[in-house]
């Protein structure tokens, strides 16, 4: 056993690091993340087309796609420098759940369409799994899709979208056929989210934002060579795509910057009480990121993650929350005047620290966590059934 | 000992349960949030004429001479509904401090608080100080034979709305409670949203001009008048959580069994029966403790001060459990702003961090005990 890094993989991270903070990174995207301003489509799309720009892109694909086929312990590092640099998270719906989807199980004609855009971040994807009746049970989806010609025929209503209104297309589970085992009539298929009958209506989340929507499917005609694979196998694919989907799932990096921030807010205060806490979070952090590490060993070895994955999804929300009620306990009373995840516009600035209204918004936005992605209810049954047998 | 209710107390509580029925269910509630001023004057009025407003004082200044005891029912029963008007600002806190004091126009300003169509709020928090109200920096000083303050006050309860403020100051290093209209010269009043919905004001004094008659209190006896108000204002919205946590409970049960997963109620599942029945056992606890705190400070009994800690420590630990618990067996639609249950974790979180947070209360309680 080894704890070190290579000597390579020190060098990778220091070329991160150096094109991170270079010159063509988007200045507006800096600006507004040290101010934690929200970023629009468009700085998000700035950001993106970055990454793009460097090469790094496809940091999880295998090279024949035009990814970087990078070791697992690079795209740690990889990871961790985005983090350390304040960058936003690199959005996961097409590069890390459709894009594996279609390469591994689209024929020819749909790599060649779809897979270059989603590298140059030319199409903005969003995911159409949870639906109003299901979502914890998933595989009760009831969105039907028919296949009329050489058409589908989608009706229907997808939930909990995430930033559909941004998004070019879907990719959906749809029910292809009523069947004795509910997961035998899913299909998997990509939407244009133009096509005629489709329509988004943005739910107001507890923080006041705008993140998640309903989308609404009538009649919508989708050609059926979008179906990936073959009708009836969709459940398959969802299950690969979340077996796949598994690198920072638990968010290390991003909480460890987090950490150094509030520290120094604890520091100027002197608050004993709250550096004890923000010890005890960074231990339990610790722990999680060596169990992320071992993951990472395991799969630069040729295994793959199986149910283990759900510690990482569990603790990992976990530790996101308790940091965001450690921010909370911060700022004290000042979190009462609230202007939502923003902030307070200069000319109009209450008593308190500068975090405070973020903090709460923050606090409120993350309870999501243990919610989405399968609940964290949901991974204790993966683990249990899968590891230990009951 | 008795623990029971009189038929009085009892028939106040069904008295606002049917006026929380009738007139604030979730979307009542989601008008008065969007309007203007943040709550209802309609609903103000009805407490008025209901004789809520009336509630604490003294008869003397036309009140119902009632204690800490009716307090807690209204704010439980208030907490249930999450009835945002500015009855603590307006009603507990200033009317507290006024009927303390010597001031001698106070009845006459509480009968317009009872009659409705007065507001008085207490400013007490500043920007730097924290939990630890009485090291304010706003002060009151000498100006030739008048009196002048200067200085800010943050996180005034309804603010926006009040005609007069109570405002915590310092005075030649002693505390002081002074009296000042809202439109006089000098104040400034700005208005902000808080995070559960209601409205809270910041303040800033320039040269505001005082008469020695604004000055209700002064030194040791406003220090026990101030520390009266915050410990009445705590042991109320302490019992307002307790409504709070019963409603979430509730709800969710109601969510749960309604809720079909994997072709059954998922309250079929006995994880998340466990989850409900935590729930209930801090709901519980914090009714025993509120309990116990209104009985103490009712009798004037000096435990009071370390049992109003204890409870401000369980309603914080516990509303965040049972809001965070709710939400999450609500799933989706547990961040869903469209459905009331979220907005009771705002609500806890907005008490917890009201008049000291849990920490704040574990250390007052470890020093004092």
């Amino acid at each position: 056993m080894d704890i070190s890094f290579s000597e390579q993989d020190l060098q990778f991270q220091e070329e991160i690091r150096a094109g991170l903070n270079g010159s063509e990174f988007p200045s507006n995207v800096r600006e507004k993340q040290e101010k934690g301003t929200a970023l629009t489509k468009a700085d998000m799309i700035d950001f993106h087309k970055f990454i793009h720009s460097k090469g790094w892109m496809g940091y999880n694909w295998p090279v024949e796609y035009g990814g970087t086929g990078w070791s697992p312990v690079q795209i740690y590092l990889f990871l961790n420098e985005l983090a350390l640099a304040q960058c936003p998270t690199i959005l996961p719906f097409g590069l890390s759940m459709v894009g594996p989807v279609i390469y591994t199980f689209g024929n020819q004609q749909q790599k060649d369409r779809f897979l270059p855009d989603i590298l140059e971040f030319n199409t903005w994807w969003c995911q159409g799994y949870s639906e109003p009746g299901s979502g914890s049970d998933l595989a009760s989806l009831k969105t039907k899709a028919v296949l009329e010609g050489d058409h589908y025929i989608v009706n229907g209503s997808k939930t909990w979208t995430t930033l559909a209104q941004n998004a070019d297309w879907i990719f959906c589970l749809v029910r292809t056929e009523t069947t004795q085992i509910k997961q035998e009539g899913i299909s998997f298929l990509l939407i244009d989210m133009n096509s005629p009958g489709i329509e988004v209506k943005p739910i107001i989340t507890i923080d006041g934002d705008h993140e998640v929507n309903s989308v609404f499917f009538t009649d919508v005609k989708v050609p059926a060579d979008q179906l990936i694979g073959e009708e009836g196998k969709g459940w398959t694919y969802a299950k690969f795509l979340l077996a796949h989907e598994r690198f920072g799932i638990a968010g290390v990096p991003v909480v460890k910057v987090q950490i150094e921030k509030l520290k120094n807010i604890t520091s100027e205060s002197n608050d004993a009480d709250l550096s004890r806490k923000i010890a005890e979070l960074e231990i339990d952090l610790e722990a999680l990121e060596f169990t992320e590490l071992r993951t990472l060993a395991a799969m630069a070895e040729g295994g793959h993650p199986g149910a283990e994955s759900s510690i990482l999804k569990i603790r990992g929300t976990e530790i996101q929350q308790r940091l965001t009620e450690l921010f909370v306990e911060a700022a004290g009373q000042y979190i009462l005047p609230y202007e939502g995840p923003d902030g307070f516009e200069s000319n109009r600035i209450p008593a308190g620290p500068n975090y405070a209204s973020p903090s709460v918004a923050q606090y409120l936005n993350y309870r999501k966590t243990s919610i989405y992605g399968g609940s964290n209810e949901i991974q204790k049954n993966i683990i249990a059934k899968a590891i230990l047998g009951v | 000992m008795n623990l029971n209710y009189s038929d009085e107390q009892n028939m106040l509580r069904e008295q606002v349960l049917k006026f929380c029925e009738t007139n604030y269910d979730f979307i009542d509630r989601e008008k008065i949030l969007d309007s203007d001023s943040g709550y209802s004057e309609e609903n103000w009025k009805q407490f008025s004429e209901l004789g809520w407003l009336a509630v604490p004082f003294k008869e003397d200044n036309g009140g119902f001479n009632f204690g800490p005891i009716e307090l807690t029912v209204l704010f439980e029963e208030f907490g249930k509904a999450l009835v945002v008007e500015p009855y603590l600002s307006s009603v507990v806190m200033s009317g507290t401090v006024l009927e303390g004091s010597n001031y001698p126009k106070k009845t006459s300003i509480i009968e317009k608080i009872i009659s409705g169509e007065h507001q008085v709020s207490v400013a007490y928090a500043e920007a730097n100080i924290g939990y630890n109200f009485l090291k304010c920096v706003t002060t009151v000083s000498k100006d030739g034979d008048n009196l002048s303050l200067n200085g800010s006050k943050s996180l005034v309860l309804n603010g926006g709305n009040a005609d007069q403020f109570i405002v915590l100051a310092n005075h030649e290093n002693a505390p002081a409670l002074v009296l000042i209209d809202a439109d006089v010269k000098g104040l400034s009043v700005q208005s902000f949203k808080t995070l559960d919905g209601q409205t809270c004001g910041e303040l800033t004094f320039e040269n505001v001009s005082l008469n020695a008659e604004s000055i209700l209190a002064l030194g040791d006896e406003a220090e026990t008048l101030f520390n009266r108000m915050i410990d009445l204002s705590i042991l109320c919205i302490s019992a307002e959580a307790v409504g709070a946590m019963t409603s979430s409970y509730m709800k969710t049960v109601q969510y749960t069994k309604e809720r079909e997963q994997f072709a059954q109620p998922i309250s079929n599942f006995q994880v998340l029966q466990h989850r409900m029945v935590d729930m209930f056992i801090e709901t519980e606890l914090t009714k025993s403790l509120l309990i116990k705190a209104t009985l103490q400070l009712d009798s004037d009994d000096p435990e009071a001060a370390n049992t109003i800690s204890a409870l401000k420590v369980q309603v914080g630990k516990a509303g965040r459990l049972v809001g965070q618990h709710a939400v999450q067996l609500h799933g989706g639609m547990g961040v869903s702003n469209e459905m009331s249950i979220g907005h009771y974790l705002k609500r806890f979180t907005a008490i917890d961090s009201m008049f000291g947070n849990t920490q704040y209360h574990i250390n007052k309680y470890q020093k004092d005990k």
